[in-house]
């Protein structure tokens, strides 16, 4: 058992200092740049899959969640004068309160029918917002003011990181503590659960609230980087966008899940010259990665990686 | 408003009830027989819009024609999915068959609109419609385009409900949609309704694609806005019911056409129009989950 964590934290270290070093190592601020948008869909996928993988609730509304998430943050600043810092907060608290609002009415639906109801969610809110044109200028979108002003790209690289880490540690610290093992009692057996004591209802609305919070702030933080927020980030097919990466990491882990949004995010990238094919390629690869390998590609190599040590 | 208005209005809400409806039906009879939402469903339709267009513009088949083309081409797709990534599910061969289908029928919707876009690019096509011109009923003008398709997808609905009641094999659909275990045990090869039943909901919203497709354009992401109004239809009429997908698809179809009408600010009102029904299908999920029609005591 000692050898195979050590392991496991060997790769997860290597991975790490990779992440660190990367600007020190690159010459080229494009792929500076690639991955900090990668940490964005990275963090989004990690909130999904804190909901999906964990306590087992679907949602199709976290892109629309982050893109909210975005509108309040740059409404915040540029209406009400706030600093940037404060929009961003304004933003993950007014996220996490309508996914508290969405996970409290939603209590009671399961599978399909929370998904069907999420989806219904998230086109309301993307409706809204494109419909709202003397606020939001509709799908023109909105300049979102610079999270940090004058600052290159190497400062958003290491700011995003330290975001995504953070996050990552947040949610890792809530998934090992007693709240994690009532996620997933609610996982496998709701009623078993509620039967041995687990507040269920609590705990089901609290997962929803917290993951479209980390929603929130992937897309708060993402368009004060970017400096455009549009209704666009908020379609449909961002969501299924995310499930693809969370599905193809892992979605089962968050860490994996969050390694699956930068991976794709960066392989998309480099792929550019075969345009539309690498989306058809990656939804083969979801596919067969959900019929097949559950655990995802990261999941697979963590347990070939510890399967390996074992077999000496 | 004068009543020639009032009637157009009516009129052209019928036409987009029997669209809304045919692609309805097929998601609600997936459902009733696999027990699953098929996320994909939408582009299933585009799948028809595009199978008609290569039929009908690129290999010059008359328009009645490939419409049958192209449903029976969709049909063979559905049948094919259902074997390939539904049929796991119930050979206990996936481990959370929920989740699984779900996400599989979410994924396969990217994927599908992902090839179309590869292979035909984003610019909307408009293929032959079935008939041309303009039909005048007294005052009242319609476009003809559209009035054919929807005598066609309303045949098509009649056409469906009679297999349905009267063939052996939709007695068979409908009895494992009623329940699966008691058909199985009086003979029934469940396995091979799912297939079939997955195969007639693809080739009814294909139908509608390829009905559709020549009034309103075959693009890759044409399946989204109806596959919206068909989630709104099948809970408001409850999932899995027939009757309630119909039922439903007259409702939605009057509510919106009507709502346009009776709203001042026509940007806004515009812009709204796609919210209504999805606040509706909200608060029929949150007070009546089972929907009009829908059997009582499911868990949603």
């Amino acid at each position: 058992m000692t050898a195979r964590w050590s392991r496991e934290r060997l790769a997860g270290l290597v991975v790490l200092l990779g992440f660190a070093l990367f600007p020190v190592w690159s010459t080229q601020p494009y792929w500076v740049y690639t991955l900090t948008a990668g940490f964005y869909y990275a963090l989004l996928a990690a909130s999904w899959s804190l909901l999906v993988g964990y306590i087992g609730r679907i949602s199709f509304a976290h892109a629309a969640l982050g893109g909210l998430g975005a509108y309040v943050s740059v409404l915040a600043v540029t209406l009400a004068g706030l600093p940037v810092g404060a929009g961003v907060l304004a933003g993950v608290l007014a996220t996490g309160l309508v996914g508290l609002g969405i996970g409290w009415l939603c209590l009671r639906l399961h599978g399909a029918y929370l998904g069907l109801t999420t989806i219904a969610f998230a086109e309301i809110m993307r409706i809204a917002i494109t419909a709202e044109y003397e606020l939001t200028r509709g799908s023109l979108g909105l300049r979102a003011p610079e999270l940090l002003p004058g600052a290159g790209t190497t400062a958003y690289y290491y700011t995003f990181l330290a975001a995504l880490l953070a996050s990552l540690a947040l949610m890792w610290l809530l998934l090992r503590s007693r709240i994690g093992l009532f996620f997933q009692a609610i996982r496998e057996d709701e009623d078993g659960a509620a039967s041995l004591g687990v507040r269920v209802t609590l705990w089901k609305v609290a997962a929803f609230a917290v993951s479209s919070a980390f929603a929130g702030l992937a897309g708060a933080l993402y368009v004060h980087f970017v400096q455009l927020v549009a209704p666009s980030m908020m379609s449909l097919r961002e969501s299924a966008f995310i499930l693809t990466m969370a599905v193809i990491g892992g979605f089962q882990n968050i860490v994996y899940a969050a390694l699956g949004g930068v991976f794709l995010w960066v392989v998309l990238e480099s792929l550019r010259d075969i345009g539309d094919w690498r989306l058809t390629i990656f939804g083969v690869i979801a596919i067969l990665i959900l019929r097949y390998a559950p655990d995802g590609l990261f999941g697979a190599l963590a347990e070939r990686l510890a399967r390996r040590r074992w077999r000496k | 408003m004068s009543l020639t208005d009032l009637t157009g209005q009516l009129v052209n809400g019928l036409v987009i009830s029997v669209f809304y409806a045919l692609t309805a039906l097929g998601l609600s009879l997936i459902f009733g027989v696999l027990r699953i939402v098929n996320f994909a469903h939408g582009e299933l339709y585009m799948m028809g819009g595009f199978a008609y267009y290569v039929v009908a513009s690129l290999l010059g088949v008359p328009p009645a024609a490939a419409v049958l083309v192209a449903s029976a081409g969709v049909f063979l797709l559905g049948a094919l999915l259902e074997r390939l990534l539904i049929r796991p599910v119930y050979e206990g061969k996936v481990d959370r068959p929920d989740e699984y289908a779900i996400m599989i029928t979410f994924a396969l919707s990217v994927l599908l609109q992902s090839l179309m876009l590869s292979v035909f690019g984003p610019w909307s096509k408009r293929p032959e419609p079935i008939f041309r011109g303009r039909v005048e009923l007294g005052a009242l003008i319609i476009s003809g385009d559209r009035l054919a398709a929807a005598l066609v997808g309303a045949l098509v609905i009649v056409g469906m409900v009679l297999v349905l009641h009267y063939t052996r094999a939709g007695k068979a659909v409908r009895a494992v949609s009623q329940d699966r275990e008691a058909a199985e045990i009086l003979g029934v090869d469940v396995r091979l309704v799912g297939m079939l039943a997955f195969g007639i909901g693809a080739a009814l919203a294909g139908a509608a694609g390829a009905l559709m497709g020549p009034v309103f354009n075959v693009t890759p992401t044409m399946g989204i806005i109806p596959v919206i109004k068909a989630y709104v239809i099948v809970v408001l009429g409850g999932l899995g019911s027939l009757r309630g997908a119909i039922l439903g698809a007259l409702i939605l179809g009057e509510v919106e056409v009507l709502a346009m009408v009776l709203i001042p600010d026509t940007t806004r009102a515009l812009a709204y129009k796609d919210a209504y029904g999805l606040a509706l299908l909200v608060l029929v999920l949150l007070l009546r989950p089972q929907g009009l029609f829908g059997t009582e005591g499911r868990r949603a």
